[in-house]
């Protein structure tokens, strides 16, 4: 991209406009190199499933997207009861920028679990818990972002959009154990404290889900930092037009 | 008395009635996808399937009802010239002759793989035009020098025929 | 076998996310111009 070069001349160095810091660009390059890594263990050096074939490469992205969106619905929960106890912009803005950065990735996990699940079930979805229970987590995370776009006070919408993302999470725990309480086409646990996979296809998940871990901190850094710009607009942009009315009022 | 100033504060602002207008309908279209999918949970989700020997207990009661049957294939499938498949789902100690009229099913379809099929009695026969392979949580690596291996003491591997590895 | 559905599925997780660190990074440049400087200090 060309920027737009800066001709004032008191300024001789172009001023810093990037979100980036040390610490996302150290997080950035490893999440990088990870993913490498992930890619090369995930579809090259591991190998196909004797049933599956070669679809079980799905999951090594498909389950990491899925446990990322639950961490991130989980920073959410806890930025939401947070922002109610001290109702400090730094909770608030956290608990937001992890919902989009989750609905991110739970969008990718519904989309590779499709993507596996028509090789495998013969389907791209099936209305059974499992599968359900996500699409309803889904939209009820869609609806947390809605709020925090509504014409409300920034406060009343930081409350609300609050509320919701406390109420949100029990959506997750049905999510997690929608396996185990009702009977479903959905396999259950595989990537638990007792695996059922091993060796090559065991670190191929492994990997993926430290790419995933790496790739969604540095997202969710950035995405604080833009919500916090975002902010910083609107404040500045209510107290212009603040000035503005009143001076209209003075006329 | 002035004129009043009815230009907007700044150029890329919507007046403010139709953006709350619009953030309402995308809320209700919300709350309508939200509700459409709590319906699907109760109604179809509430019991997914029913095993074979239950289905067998009901088949009074199920009548002509169209329900998820679940079970594994302990016959080889047999496929008719116009694509039908009959084949016999067990679960349980009980058995079922399913004959299957609808989608082709996915590539795992086989003897000893665990299946849903949606359809219905009709005399002694099961009717299915939806079937479905439930993969299970276990997954084995088609690896050449690992086909002694156990998972779970299980004997997954042992003894695989050796085409299992050469093929692939 | 069934390349094609892990060849769609990859590049779903590599487009999206990288489109989106792409928009996050053009937007908070975009916004930066209208923020004094001393009100971005959360760089470290």
């Amino acid at each position: 991209m060309i920027e737009s070069p800066n001709l004032t001349p008191s300024s001789p160095t172009p001023p810093n406009l990037s979100t980036a810091s040390k610490a996302t660009r150290i997080i950035g390059w490893a999440a990088l190199a990870v993913t490498g890594l992930a890619l090369l263990f995930g579809l090259v050096i591991s190998g196909p499933e004797v049933n599956m074939r070669d679809s079980v490469r799905l999951l090594y992205v498909h389950v990491p997207s899925i446990l990322t969106a639950y961490t991130c619905f989980g920073i959410t929960l806890v930025g939401s009861v947070m922002y109610l106890r001290t109702q400090s912009q730094f909770w608030d803005l956290a608990a937001a920028s992890a919902a989009e950065v989750g609905v991110v990735f739970l969008g990718l996990g519904l989309v590779t679990g499709a993507l596996w699940g028509k090789p495998t079930w013969g389907t791209y979805w099936e209305w059974d818990p499992r599968l359900t229970s996500t699409a309803v987590m889904f939209i009820m995370y869609i609806g947390y972002l809605a709020i925090r776009r509504m014409e409300f006070s920034p406060e009343v919408r930081s409350r609300r959009a609050a509320v919701v993302g406390i109420i949100s999470i029990l959506n997750v725990i049905i999510v997690h154990y929608s396996v185990q309480w009702w009977r479903g086409l959905h396999q259950g646990q595989t990537f638990g404290l007792d695996p059922q996979i091993r060796d090559m296809q065991y670190f191929s998940w492994f990997l993926g889900t430290v790419a995933m871990a790496l790739v969604a901190s540095w997202l969710l850094i950035h995405r604080f930092r833009v919500s916090w710009l975002e902010r910083q607009v609107e404040e500045s942009q209510l107290v212009r037009a603040l000035a503005e009315r009143r001076r209209e009022a003075g006329e | 008395m002035t004129e009043l100033d009815l230009t907007p504060l700044s150029p890329d602002s919507e007046p403010s009635g139709i953006r709350s207008w619009r953030n309402w309908l995308i809320g209700g279209a919300l709350i309508a996808v939200a509700s459409v999918l709590i319906y699907q949970a109760l109604t179809t989700a509430r019991v997914y399937f029913l095993n074979v020997d239950e289905a067998m207990d009901r088949r009074g009661e199920l009548a002509d009802d169209t329900f998820n049957l679940q079970g594994t294939v302990t016959t080889e499938p047999a496929t008719a010239s116009d694509g039908t498949i009959t084949f016999t789902m067990s679960f349980g100690g009980a058995d079922a002759e399913v004959l299957h009229v609808g989608n082709a099913p996915s590539g795992l379809f086989k003897m000893g793989e665990q299946v849903v099929a949606e359809g219905r009695w009709q005399g002694d026969e099961f009717v299915s035009d939806r079937l479905l392979v439930k993969h299970s949580e276990e997954y084995v690596e088609d690896n050449p020098s690992r086909v002694d291996y156990e998972l779970d003491g299980s004997e997954a591997d042992i003894g695989a025929p050796a085409f299992d590895v050469a093929g692939f | 076998m069934y390349w094609g559905f892990v060849a769609a599925g990859y590049l779903a997780v590599i487009g999206v996310l990288s489109g989106y660190a792409w928009w996050l990074v053009n937007r908070g440049r975009a916004l930066s111009r209208d923020v004094p400087e001393e009100k971005r200090r959360f760089l470290d």
